[in-house]
C-alpha cells in the first residue's frame, strides 16, 4: 500500500511540474513558431517506390477528404533503408512484406489497429490465411500471412495467429514469372529452366537484388532437376552455395547479357532486344507492350514467385497526422484505388470493393481471365489489350493459386549477400 | 611532326590537337545527341531505337506532367540548392586556397581530410550524415519532450533537410574540387604582385580585391560552374541525407522506376536547350558588359 | 607584413572550409568508423565491439577457391585498381591533349571560356537520363552499331560495346576527362610564355619543349587531376553498375549491395579499407609531386 501511495504522489508531483513546464514551453514555442499553431492543413508524406505512387490517387484522395499526399519516391532498396535509418522522414510507408523482417524488429513501425480500418475483415484470404478460393498456396519464403500480424501495437514480434494489429495493410501484390520476347524466341517456353538454357546465351538477364534474384535462381535449379529445396525462401548455407555455383557457371559461360536492378532497366533490355528472356515484373511487361513490342509474361509449370506490398505507419506519427493516415488507408481500401490498381494489372487487397468500382467487362478480363469483350484500357487511356485478348496467366485464382514461393529475407541473408557478391565478381 | 621554327602565334601540333578536341566534344555530346533524336520518337516508340516515326508527342506528355513527380518543383529546388552550393563552394574554397598559400597550422591534416572526402564512397558519407542527423533529431525530441512542448513535438519531423544535411552532403563533395582546383590556380602564382601592392600601402583586402582576384577571376568562375554541375547531378550523397523532399536527380531516378517512355528524353532535351539559352544569354551579357567597360 | 598575423589570418581563412568538413565529414566518418567495429544482425546494429566485419572481408583470402581464383575481396580490389589505372591513363592522355590545345592554341580568353562551357553543357542533362541513353547509343541496335554495320565495317553488331569493361571505361572517360582538363589547363595557364620562346630559341624541338618544359611545369595540374579521377573511379558504383550490366565487380558496387541489404557495419568496414587503400595511392602521388609546395 505504502509503495503505491508514493508512486501516486510522485506521479502527481510529476504531472504538476510537467504542466508548469508545458506552460512555459508553450509560451516559448508560440513566440518562436507562431506558424505551426496556425497551420491546420494535414500533409502526409508517403514514402515508397514510384510504381505505386500515382498522381490520380493523390488527387482523388484530396478531392474526397482535403488531405494532401506528398509523394516521396525512392528506389526499392531505399524504402527499406529509410524506414530503418530515417523513420522521421515519412508519415506513411509503402513497402514490401519481405522487408518487414528488417523493419519491424527496429520498432520504427507501429501496429495498425484493424478496429479503425473499416474493411479490414474483407482483406483477401491470401494475406490472412494464405489461401486462394479455399486452397492453400505456396508459402515458401516470407509469405504475408507469416508477418502480417503483430502481437501488439508497439510489438516488435510477429504474431503466430491473427491479432488486432497488422504490420502492413496490403495495397498491391502480384505473382512474377519470366518475361519473354515471343517474336525473337519463336517457340513455346514453359519452364524456369529456360532462363539458363544455352540457346539464349548472351540474351538472358536476371534481377540483381540479391534476395529476389536468388529466388529466381532457385526456381531454375529446381526446374532443371538439380536439387529440390525444402524452403527456397530460407536456404541453408549449402543450398546457397549450390545456387550461386549454378549462377556463376552460367555467367562464366556468357549466359547473361546483363543483370538488372531498376524497373526501367528491365524494360529497356527487353524493348531494345538486348535480352529475350529474363525475370520480370508485370508492369514492366505492360510497359514493353505499350511500345508495340511483343512481350509475354509467361506462365510456367513450376509456378510463380509472388510479392506483396502494403502500408505501414511509423511510430513517430501521432495525433492529427495519425488520424489522417488512418483516413487514407480506409479510403484506399474503399474501392476506387483498388479498381485503379487492378486496371494496371496488379491485384488489390479488398476485391469486393474494387469490383464495385470496375465495369463488368473489365472485371471479367482482369480478374476472371475471360477474353476481353471490348478494348481494355489503362487508367490513363492507353489500350493495353484488344477485344478478344486474354490476360497472361488467366484468372486471379489460377494465377494466385500458382504461387510457388514469396519474396523473402533468409536467416542466412548475410551469407547469401556475400555469395551474391561473389557471383557479381565472377 | 615537322620541327618548324617556333612561331609565337601558334604552338606546334595545331591540327592533330584540334582534331582530338573536336572528336572529344563529339564524344561528350554522343549521349546527348541520342537523347535529342529519341525525344522526337513517334507515339508508339520506346526509349531505344528504332525510331517509330517522328513526333512532338513526348514533349506534349512532358507538358502534361510526368506521373506523380512534380518536375517543376524539383527543378526549382535543385536549382536553388545548386546555386547556394555554388556560392558557398566558391567563397570557402577561395578563402581556403588563400590560407594554404600561407603558413597554416593543420594544413596537412586538412588536405588529407579533403582527399578522404573525395575517396569515401558517397553512399557511405550519406549514411553517416543521415545517422548523425538522426542522433540530432533524437536529441531535439528529447529536449522538446523535456519541455513538454507536445504540439511542437508533433510537428517536428526531422532536422534532415535541403539546407541542412543535403547542403552539407553536397559541400563535402564540391569543396574538395574547389580547393584542389585553387591549388592548380595558385600554383606558381607570382607573389611579386601582392608584395608590390603591399609595398604601395594596400591593405590585404585591397590587395586581394584589386590585384589577386582579377587574376584568378576566370578560374573562380570555373570553380563555380564545377560546384553547380556537381551539385546538380548528385545522387548518392544526397540519397540518405535529403530528408523528406527530393532533388531533381533523385526524383528522376524514382521516375525511371515507372516512366519508361521517351518523355524522359524530352525532358533531357528541354533541360539542355534551357542551359544553352541561359549560357548564351550570360555570355552575351558578359561580353556586352566588358565592351561597355572599355 | 610580418609572418605571424599572416598565419593567424590564414587560420581564419581556412576556418569555414574546415568547419564544413569537421561537422559534415569527420563526425559522420567517425560514426562510420565506430559502426565498422560493431556487430549487426538482419535489422539492427549492435553496439558491441567486434572484428568480425574485417575478418569477414578477408575470409578465405589465404588460399585459392574452387575455381582457382583469389578471394572476392582481392579480386574486386584488383579489378577496381585495374579499372582506375585504365581510366586514369586514358583521361590523362586525352585531358592533357585537350588542355594543351585550350591553353596554347586558343589564345583568346573569351574563346577559352566559350569552349569550356561547350564542354560543360552535356553534364547539365541529368546523369540519370544520360545513363539510359547509352543503350540506344551502344546497344545491339544502337546508333554506333547501325553506323558500323551500315558502313560495312562489321557484318553483325558488336556485342562488347555495351555491358562490358570497355563500356565502363568509356563512360568513365566521358564523365571524368573534364576533371583532368580543368586542373591541367589551370597549371598550363601559369606557364610563362617567354619560357617557351626561350626553349625554342635555344633550339629545342617541339617534343623537347613539351617534355622538358611544359610537362614538368604542369605536373601539379596532372597530379590534381589524377587525384580526382582515381578517387572517383575507386568509389563509384553507379557507372560500373549501369555500364557493366551489373556484372562487373567494383569495391563501390560491393559496398552498395551491402548497404542495400542493410549490412551497414560490413559496408562501413569495406569503406574504411577502401579509404585506406586510396589514401595510400594519393599519398604516393603527393610524394611524387608536392602539390602544395608551389602555392
Amino acid at each position: 500500500m505504502d509503495e503505491t501511495n508514493t508512486t501516486v504522489d510522485t506521479t502527481l508531483a510529476d504531472q504538476k511540474r510537467r504542466t508548469l513546464l508545458k506552460g512555459t514551453a508553450g509560451i516559448l514555442a508560440a513566440g518562436m513558431f507562431p506558424a505551426i499553431h496556425a497551420q491546420e492543413k494535414i500533409v502526409l508524406r508517403y514514402l515508397g517506390t514510384a510504381v505505386n505512387q500515382d498522381k490520380a490517387i493523390a488527387e482523388k484522395f484530396k478531392a474526397d477528404t482535403g488531405i494532401e499526399i506528398q509523394y516521396v519516391a525512392v528506389t526499392t532498396d531505399d524504402v527499406t533503408k529509410r524506414a530503418v535509418t530515417a523513420p522521421n522522414s515519412f508519415d506513411l510507408i509503402d513497402t514490401e512484406y519481405f522487408s518487414l523482417k528488417k523493419i519491424v524488429p527496429t520498432g520504427n513501425l507501429k501496429g495498425i489497429d484493424t478496429k479503425r480500418i473499416k474493411n479490414s475483415g474483407k482483406i483477401t484470404s491470401l494475406f490472412t490465411t494464405g489461401e486462394v478460393a479455399g486452397k492453400k498456396v505456396g508459402d515458401q519464403g516470407t509469405a504475408p500471412k507469416k508477418v502480417i500480424y503483430l502481437e501488439g501495437e508497439k510489438s516488435k514480434v510477429f504474431a503466430k495467429s491473427p491479432t488486432q494489429f497488422m504490420s502492413l495493410i496490403p495495397t498491391v501484390y502480384n505473382a512474377d514469372t519470366l518475361g519473354i520476347r515471343p517474336d525473337l524466341i519463336k517457340r513455346p517456353i514453359d519452364s524456369w529452366a529456360e532462363l539458363l538454357n544455352p540457346e539464349f546465351k548472351g540474351k538472358a538477364a536476371i534481377l540483381n537484388i540479391p534476395s529476389i534474384g536468388i529466388m529466381d535462381a532457385a526456381m531454375v535449379v529446381e526446374a532443371k532437376g538439380i536439387y529440390k529445396y525444402p524452403d527456397k525462401g530460407n536456404m541453408t548455407k549449402k543450398e546457397i552455395d549450390l545456387t550461386i555455383k549454378t549462377l556463376i557457371e552460367a555467367k562464366k559461360a556468357g549466359q547473361f547479357r546483363a543483370l538488372w536492378k531498376d524497373f526501367n532497366e528491365s524494360v529497356n533490355l527487353m524493348a531494345s532486344g538486348e535480352v529475350v528472356i529474363q525475370s520480370m515484373w508485370s508492369p514492366a511487361v505492360t510497359a514493353v507492350r505499350t511500345k508495340g513490342i511483343a512481350c509475354t509474361f509467361q506462365p510456367l509449370k513450376e509456378g510463380y514467385r509472388a510479392w506483396a506490398a502494403g502500408f505501414g505507419v511509423p511510430k513517430t506519427v501521432t495525433g492529427k497526422k495519425a488520424d489522417g493516415v488512418y483516413e487514407f488507408i480506409n479510403w484506399f481500401l474503399d474501392g476506387w484505388a483498388g479498381a485503379y490498381l487492378n486496371r494496371q494489372g496488379y491485384y488489390s487487397a479488398v476485391l469486393e470493393t474494387a469490383k464495385s468500382k470496375m465495369e463488368a467487362y473489365e472485371w471479367a478480363y482482369w480478374m476472371e481471365g475471360k477474353p476481353a469483350t471490348q478494348d481494355i484500357k489503362s487508367p490513363n487511356g492507353d489500350v493495353l489489350a484488344k477485344t478478344g485478348a486474354t490476360r497472361d496467366g488467366g484468372s486471379y485464382e489460377t494465377r494466385m493459386g500458382g504461387i510457388a514461393c514469396w519474396n523473402a529475407l533468409m536467416d542466412e541473408n548475410e551469407y547469401m549477400v556475400k555469395k551474391w557478391n561473389e557471383f557479381v565478381a565472377a | 611532326m615537322s620541327n618548324k621554327k617556333y612561331a609565337p602565334k601558334r604552338a606546334s601540333g595545331y591540327l592533330p590537337l584540334l582534331a582530338i578536341f573536336v572528336l572529344f566534344v563529339i564524344f561528350l555530346y554522343g549521349p546527348m545527341i541520342t537523347i535529342f533524336i529519341l525525344s522526337f520518337q513517334g507515339t508508339d516508340g520506346g526509349l531505344t531505337f528504332p525510331l517509330r516515326g517522328i513526333s512532338l508527342h513526348w514533349f506534349g506528355k512532358l507538358a502534361e506532367g510526368l506521373g506523380v513527380v512534380d518536375i517543376a518543383a524539383a527543378l526549382k529546388r535543385s536549382l536553388l540548392l545548386g546555386l547556394v552550393v555554388m556560392l558557398i563552394t566558391v567563397a570557402f574554397s577561395v578563402l581556403a586556397g588563400l590560407a594554404f598559400r600561407k603558413k597554416l597550422c593543420g594544413g596537412n591534416a586538412l588536405f588529407y581530410v579533403t582527399v578522404a572526402s573525395l575517396i569515401m564512397p558517397s553512399i557511405i558519407v550519406s549514411l553517416g550524415i543521415g545517422l548523425q542527423f538522426r542522433l540530432l533529431d533524437n536529441g531535439m525530441k528529447y529536449v522538446l519532450e523535456a519541455f513538454g512542448a507536445t504540439s511542437m513535438l508533433e510537428s517536428f519531423g526531422t532536422s534532415l533537410g535541403m539546407f541542412t544535411s543535403a547542403l552539407g552532403a553536397h559541400l563535402t563533395w564540391t569543396l574538395p574540387f574547389g580547393l584542389l582546383i585553387m591549388f592548380a590556380v595558385f600554383n606558381r602564382f607570382n607573389r611579386a604582385y601582392e608584395e608590390a601592392a603591399a609595398d604601395l600601402g594596400a591593405t590585404p583586402w585591397q590587395t586581394f580585391r584589386f590585384v589577386v582576384f582579377p587574376l584568378i577571376a576566370p578560374s573562380v568562375v570555373g570553380i563555380g560552374m564545377f560546384g553547380f554541375t556537381l551539385s546538380w547531378d548528385e545522387i548518392a550523397r544526397t540519397s540518405q541525407a535529403i530528408g523528406d523532399v527530393n532533388t531533381l536527380p533523385l526524383e528522376l531516378q524514382g521516375l525511371t522506376t515507372t516512366v519508361t517512355n521517351p518523355a524522359i528524353y524530352a525532358l533531357g532535351t528541354l533541360t539542355t536547350l534551357v542551359s544553352f539559352v541561359v549560357m548564351g544569354v550570360t555570355i552575351a551579357a558578359a561580353m556586352w558588359l566588358a565592351r561597355k567597360r572599355k | 607584413m610580418n609572418q605571424k598575423p599572416l598565419s593567424i589570418s590564414a587560420n581564419w581563412q581556412a576556418t569555414p572550409y574546415a568547419l564544413v568538413f569537421l561537422l559534415l565529414f569527420l563526425i559522420p566518418l567517425a560514426l562510420i568508423l565506430m559502426v565498422s567495429f560493431w556487430n549487426f544482425n538482419d535489422y539492427e546494429i549492435i553496439p558491441a565491439f567486434t572484428l568480425r566485419n574485417y575478418i569477414a572481408i578477408f575470409d578465405g583470402c589465404g588460399s585459392l577457391n574452387e575455381y582457382g581464383d583469389v578471394c572476392v575481396t582481392f579480386k574486386t580490389y584488383f579489378a577496381t585498381l585495374r579499372m582506375s589505372f585504365l581510366v586514369w591513363l586514358v583521361t590523362l592522355l586525352l585531358g592533357f591533349s585537350v588542355a594543351y590545345f585550350l591553353a596554347f592554341h586558343v589564345r583568346s580568353a573569351n574563346v577559352q571560356t566559350l569552349l569550356f562551357v561547350l564542354c560543360t553543357i552535356p553534364f547539365w542533362t541529368s546523369n540519370v537520363i544520360r545513363m539510359i541513353s547509352w543503350i540506344p547509343l551502344l546497344g545491339r541496335n544502337g546508333l554506333v552499331n547501325q553506323a558500323l554495320v551500315g558502313a560495312g565495317v562489321v557484318d553483325k553488331p558488336i556485342e562488347w560495346l555495351l555491358f562490358s569493361e570497355f563500356s565502363v571505361v568509356l563512360a568513365f572517360v566521358h564523365l571524368f576527362t573534364m576533371f583532368m582538363i580543368v586542373p591541367i589547363f589551370n597549371s598550363m595557364m601559369r606557364i610563362d610564355r617567354s619560357l617557351l620562346e626561350a626553349a625554342n630559341d635555344a633550339g629545342a624541338s617541339a617534343w623537347q619543349t613539351l617534355w622538358n618544359v611544359i610537362v614538368p611545369l604542369s605536373r601539379t595540374g596532372v597530379i590534381i587531376g589524377s587525384i580526382f579521377v582515381i578517387t572517383m573511379v575507386m568509389g563509384d558504383f553507379v557507372t560500373v553498375g549501369v555500364m557493366g550490366g551489373q556484372q562487373i565487380a567494383s569495391v563501390g558496387k560491393i559496398i552498395q549491395v551491402q548497404t542495400s541489404a542493410l549490412q551497414l557495419p560490413l559496408a562501413a568496414a569495406n569503406a574504411v579499407i577502401l579509404l585506406l587503400v586510396a589514401l595510400m595511392i594519393i599519398w604516393g602521388l603527393t610524394r611524387l609531386v608536392d602539390i602544395r609546395r608551389e602555392l
